[in-house]
């Protein structure tokens, strides 16, 4: 246990490092949130609703959105791309601790840094761009939070191992990104789209990411519902974690010691 | 004098096309790279797409832009945000050439520093990002209420161009900063690219603080709404559209000045 505490603390000590890139970060997101408030108020300026979503509750919904984008974003998957990439990996893998809980003890410690960016940038859009509903059952919202580390952490432990392959990580991670944005329903809410692609997000992990803890959040499924969408958060970390580790078995007998 | 200066500019010119060339065929001995990241470029792109048409579908009019109108300002944005990474990748490997003390090697070759900076690296995303952004400006274009004349079609061709030149001037000036900023990574750069983004929708939604940003201090609107407005002739934007290439000339003027400080500053050792 002892190494992956220590693992765990160096990765919260970089990110306070690098402080100025996070403010950095922090800057360009409260652009972004401005500019999707701007942009759905001219949407809803009729104060009617789109897709069951009024003002109020779109402006609690993109806070939502912003809250669970950060959630095991601050340490990021690089850190291993990278690892894979030059090759140091196979130093990992002579180790006697396991890569994947080693990756997600260096996950965990990125959480100090970003619960400040979710206090600091959460707190102010709340002031600024309200008034928004609050959250309609705090424990269930704290629950289903909780899943979402676990779930981003096995999602980007697998897309990382596709570099064992190929030498680029910046074309996977975007393309993942982007899938990511629409199916989590960070975009835009699931129940705006298409039914194709509700049905496509409903059998993928990424609607544990946004689209579960903002819509329990602002009470728009039952309490029966949310248990539902709890264990079905609950069944991706379990599934995704072993199908990380089974997959990470047969990638790493791809390792190119010399970097590639 | 010109003909001295034209053959500076041709010999640049070749220069510019052999250093990118010789990415090129690096880059190309990765061929599941080369297309992992075309893909990227097309669903990233895509993205914006998707919502546009998924709230549109509800709602006919955002501050009365119409549904092929908004296409038409994300195409055209994406367009001339989409030629930066194929033409001048290299300058986001800016600030880590600064912080390696990397520059020398620029410095010691007789070609223009910035150039070579700029021709360093090809970003194979931004094909992706053009193909995916013409599809949607050819979409657009065949769909929006524009009465079609040759002078036009040749104005709209000088905006365009303008609105890119624009563009890759403000991503010169956003990662010279890093000259200043003393960190590895170009994040002023990245933070002003997001801003950028924000440029793809009518700059009406926003309040007057992003306003003044996206049209004045960080002209981002000038390469694609701007353009788009004088396009479709929506007054109070439309003349602001013609200006395009004269706000592309001022931030070239701007940026090599700037890029001259900055080399002024560096001292080669790194931190």
């Amino acid at each position: 246990m002892k190494p992956y505490r220590t693992m765990a603390r160096n990765s919260m000590q970089s990110t306070f490092a690098f402080r100025t890139a996070f403010l950095m970060a922090a800057v360009a997101a409260c652009f972004q949130l401005v500019a999707t408030v701007a942009l759905w108020s001219a949407l809803l300026s009729n104060g009617g609703s789109i897709g069951g979503f009024t003002l109020p509750e779109m402006k609690a919904y993109l806070l939502m959105g912003y809250v669970t984008g950060w959630l095991g974003n601050a340490i990021g998957e690089w850190v291993l791309a990278n690892r894979i990439r030059d090759g140091q990996v196979a130093l990992d893998l002579v180790k006697p601790i396991e890569t994947q809980k080693m990756m997600f003890a260096q996950t965990l410690g990125g959480l100090p840094m970003e619960l400040i960016m979710i206090v600091t940038v959460g707190a102010g859009f709340v002031l600024v761009a309200g008034p928004m509903p609050g959250p309609s059952n705090i424990p269930l919202l704290m629950l289903s939070l909780v899943f979402v580390m676990p779930i981003r952490f096995c999602i980007a432990f697998l897309t990382t191992q596709l570099v064992f392959w190929t030498q680029n990580f910046h074309g996977v991670s975007w393309a993942r990104n982007a899938v990511g944005a629409v199916l989590s329903g960070s975009l835009v809410p699931l129940s705006l789209m298409p039914t194709w692609l509700q049905t496509t997000a409903a059998v993928l992990p990424f609607a544990s990411l946004t689209s579960t803890p903002a819509l329990i959040y602002l009470g728009k499924v039952s309490t029966p519902t949310a248990y539902l969408l709890i264990g079905v958060q609950a069944f991706w970390v379990v599934a995704l974690w072993f199908l990380a580790r089974v997959a990470f078995r047969a990638a790493s007998r791809q390792v190119t010691v010399h970097g590639g | 004098m010109v003909a001295e200066t034209l053959f500076a500019v041709r010999r640049n010119a070749r220069l510019y096309r052999r250093s990118l060339g010789a990415v090129v065929r690096a880059v190309l001995e990765y061929v599941a790279d080369f297309w992992i990241l075309i893909a990227a470029g097309i669903v990233t792109q895509s993205l914006g797409l998707v919502f546009l048409s998924v709230v549109m579908s509800r709602v006919p009019h955002l501050n009365g832009w119409s549904y092929p109108e908004m296409v038409l300002i994300y195409g055209l944005a994406g367009v001339s945000s989409g030629i930066v990474p194929v033409l001048s990748d290299g300058i986001w490997q800016l600030a880590s050439f600064i912080h390696n003390g990397q520059l020398d090697y620029a410095l010691t070759r007789p070609a223009p520093p910035l150039m070579q900076v700029m021709s360093a690296w090809v970003g194979f995303n931004g094909v992706g990002d053009l193909v995916a952004s013409a599809a949607m400006l050819t979409w657009a274009l065949t769909r929006v209420d524009v009465h079609w004349t040759p002078l036009n079609v040749l104005i709209l061709l000088i905006l365009m161009i303008s609105g890119i030149a624009l563009r890759l001037a403000m991503c010169v000036v956003a990662n010279t900063v890093s000259f200043w900023l003393r960190m590895p990574m170009p994040m002023f750069a990245m933070t002003a690219w997001q801003v950028g983004e924000l440029a793809r929708y009518p700059l009406g939604i926003y309040g007057f603080g992003l306003r003044f940003l996206l049209g004045a201090a960080a002209p981002f609107a000038f390469a694609g709404f701007f353009p788009a407005a004088w396009l479709l002739d929506r007054g109070g934007y439309a003349w602001l559209g013609i200006l395009t290439p004269v706000v592309a000339v001022l931030w070239w003027i701007f940026a090599v000045w700037l890029f001259r400080r900055g080399l002024r500053r560096y001292d080669s050792a790194g931190h």
